[in-house]
């Protein structure tokens, strides 16, 4: 339970390369440094040298692109507060790592989700850190932009060597020296807090995007893709986005206040109309939504503190195992990529079906009707707008009617934006209702797992908007060049990463309102 | 696409089931009277922008809350970052009044350490032929807690602007003397102006194109 790689990747490394693994990671941690700069090489050629994969085809290289992606979703799993025992008896020298919540998931990741070697090369780590983000950036930027320009997957043998190299030192050696170097890796994790996951999404992104898969740009954070993005070398930016940002509602309203100023300065200059995520955000009351979440969720939290310190004996021991099961599903939301499919679901009634059938079970009354009016939304935008290409040039009437590039962006970072900003307003409404009415025909337990299931069905359908909207680009981009098109594309992806990873945080925000219903319910049972 | 505000507000607009919260602040939003026909469910949002002084324009986030009692425990949570918030009662429903005096002490014990700008808002004044409260009545009791008071019809949208204006107004002298800071952690109220230190993706995305045309 302290991992969590599971043990079904492993056939993604064909070299069963487990009993090597431990060497390897002690031996090839020092080379570590230099390998993004490899890989950059080998990026920059691959697409050139191995075009031979088609457009989409993601069957072909799902042995080697499962894992990466399922790794990535990894790294934005938020573990319970409390740290397994064997990371606690580890971190004795720093206890502050268990007394603040905040911080600790994201530094317990570090130590539980796999990346325990990087305790290897410790506290070097830190002045070295700066240069390899920008040098993987690059990579990335380099590997993004070959990908789209050619719209294949650069998954070569080239390729997957080094990564299969990867995966023997980031996934095998965690399972089997996870106590060892559990050690360094939480001294680490709690001396550098955030960075030290920023840079380990860095390091699967590098993996994840390299392995070929364009979709995999969906799972890269946000904080990660800016330093990324301007190949930050000097880290301070991303040292004061660290400090800066705390909650989720924080980072979005900041993105939007910037927006804004961009907006306020480039009236004059700037006729373009551009869509800015943040902003649209804000305009469908997501942000809104999201702080009135993050309230209840605050004070839910305080709450089930303040019940926790008045018992003691059997009752608290209960309490306290009853409410780990709760947080279990909160932990376990896995989100494959590779399921979704971009011929399924063509005006998103599917999605309304799964959706609500979902909601259904909470035993609350709410309905899916605004998600699933904005999915359909998208889908007749998307019917409409690639339409007209195709019958061109048997309709003359139709011509008058096409569409540039920049309106299937604006349409698909508007899309994604209320998509997110309803996702956030259904949890925030269920949170009320679940602090509202204790269910007697359901469990809070059951509640949890459905919700999560939700958060899956809710980021399957931010793919796969994404997935149709690029799609639709590159078939009305088809003349534009590649540096037009390009940022388009690459900028649809990223919100949909955003929009995926703002969902899930506020899946997370959920897990305090779920125990103080639990506390509830079960305080009305024993009454009665 | 409108942005430029010098301020943004949080005001929260309370009062009993049935009153026309939710209808004044959509005329107020959407410049529409909706027959809402679903009480709300917890809280809902709006915003717009007001422009108080010549090319001085404060964003206003509403924050609605549900009137019914069995909310109260959730709506409750919500009033501790709002800075102004609206106090509705119907002209013609007496019990709504009588319990203005309860929503005050609600509000204003769960926003400690904070204080709320309050306006009396006496609704559907265009029932006349149904008052059940008369002006100077509604008057005395707002003065009596120091607050204004307006009478409001959401149908025929009287005073509905006076409304939100008035209260904007008196918070922004509020903040423009110093009695009301913007302070870390509270969203009350949130300054427009916010200096650009963390860089977004889409300003690199766009940098990006300029070098390479």
């Amino acid at each position: 339970m302290s991992c969590h790689w599971r043990s079904g990747e492993a056939p993604s490394d064909p070299a069963g390369s487990s009993e090597f693994a431990e060497p390897f990671a002690e031996k090839e941690a020092p080379l570590r440094k230099p390998m993004p700069v490899t890989l950059t090489d080998s990026a920059q050629q691959t697409p050139d040298s191995s075009p031979q994969i088609p457009t989409g085809d993601s069957t072909t290289d799902n042995s080697t692109d499962v894992a990466p992606t399922r790794k990535e979703r990894k790294t934005r799993k938020r573990p319970e507060p409390k740290p397994p025992v064997e990371v606690q008896e580890t971190q004795e020298e720093k206890p502050k790592v268990e007394e603040e919540p905040v911080k600790a998931p994201s530094e317990l990741t570090v130590a539980r989700g796999g990346w325990g070697y990087w305790g290897s090369w410790g506290k070097s780590l830190m002045s070295t850190a700066s240069a390899t983000v920008a040098t993987v950036g690059q990579g990335i930027t380099q590997a993004i932009e070959k990908a789209e320009t050619s719209l294949g997957i650069p998954s070569s043998t080239e390729l997957s060597a080094p990564i299969r190299e990867e995966d023997k030192q980031g996934g095998e050696p965690s399972n089997e020296t996870d106590k060892g170097e559990g050690d360094g890796a939480s001294a680490m994790g709690s001396a550098m807090g955030m960075f030290s996951s920023l840079s380990s999404v860095v390091q699967s992104t590098g993996k994840t995007v390299l392995t070929g898969s364009l979709d995999a740009l969906e799972f890269i954070g946000k904080k990660t893709m800016d330093v990324i993005a301007e190949g930050d070398p000097g880290f301070k930016k991303t040292k004061g986005l660290m400090i800066k940002t705390n909650t989720l509602s924080q980072v979005l309203r900041e993105a939007k206040e910037r927006e804004e100023h961009q907006t306020a300065e480039e009236v004059s200059s700037d006729t373009e109309k551009k869509a800015h995520y943040g902003m649209l955000f804000d305009e469908f009351q997501g942000l809104a939504h999201l702080e009135a979440l993050e309230i209840l969720s605050r004070e839910s939290e305080s709450k089930v503190k303040s019940v926790l310190t008045t018992l003691s004996g059997e009752e608290l021991a209960q309490l306290k195992e009853d409410l780990k099961l709760i947080k279990e599903p909160f932990s376990l939301v896995e989100f494959d990529d590779e399921e979704v499919e971009e011929k399924k679901d063509e005006d998103g009634a599917e999605f309304l079906r799964e959706l609500t059938e979902a909601l259904d079970g909470l035993h609350i009354s709410t309905t899916a009707d605004k998600l699933g009016k904005v999915s359909k939304n998208a889908c007749d935008q998307i019917a409409q707008m690639t339409k007209p290409i195709k019958e061109e040039e048997r309709n003359e009437e139709e011509v008058a009617k096409t569409y540039t590039v920049e309106n299937v962006h604006s349409s698909a970072i508007k899309s994604l934006a209320e998509l997110t900003a309803r996702s956030i307003e259904q949890f925030h409404k269920v949170a009320e209702m679940i602090l509202l009415c204790t269910s007697q025909k359901v469990t809070t337990l059951e509640q949890a797992k459905i919700l999560s299931q939700i958060t899956i069905v809710l980021c399957k359908e931010i793919s796969l908007l994404s997935k149709k909207f690029t799609s639709c680009l590159t078939t009305i981009g088809s003349n534009e060049k590649g540096d037009v098109l390009n940022p388009l594309i690459t900028g649809v992806f990223l919100e949909a990463s955003n929009s995926a990873s703002y969902i899930q945080d506020s899946f997370q925000l959920l897990m305090p309102v779920l125990e103080v219903s639990h506390i509830q319910s079960s305080a009305d049972s024993n009454q009665q | 696409m409108e942005a430029i505000w010098l301020y943004q507000f949080r005001l929260i607009v309370i009062g009993d089931s049935t009153v026309g919260k939710s209808c004044l602040i959509r005329r107020f939003t959407e410049g529409r009277f909706v027959q809402v026909s679903d009480p709300t469910v917890g809280v809902d949002f709006f915003s717009r922008l007001v422009e108080i002084e010549p090319g001085k324009r404060i964003k206003l986030q509403i924050w609605d809350t549900a009137g019914q009692e069995r909310f109260r425990s959730i709506t409750r949570a919500y009033y501790r970052n709002s800075v102004g918030g609206l106090l509705l009662f119907d002209i013609t429903n007496r019990h709504s009044f009588q319990n203005v005096h309860e929503w005050l002490e609600e509000a204003r014990s769960h926003v400690q350490p904070h204080s709320i700008v309050f306006l009396l808002v006496g609704h559907k004044c265009d029932l006349e032929s149904q008052r059940q409260v008369s002006q100077q009545e509604a008057e005395k009791l707002a003065g009596a807690y120091g607050m204004r008071y307006v009478e409001t019809s959401a149908r025929d949208a009287i005073n509905v602007e006076k409304a939100f204006t008035e209260l904007t107004q008196d918070i922004f002298e509020l903040v423009k003397s110093g009695d009301i800071n913007i302070q870390e952690g509270w969203e009350g109220v949130k300054s427009g102006f916010v200096p650009n230190v963390v860089h977004s993706s889409e300003e690199v995305t766009k940098s990006d194109r300029r070098c390479l045309c």
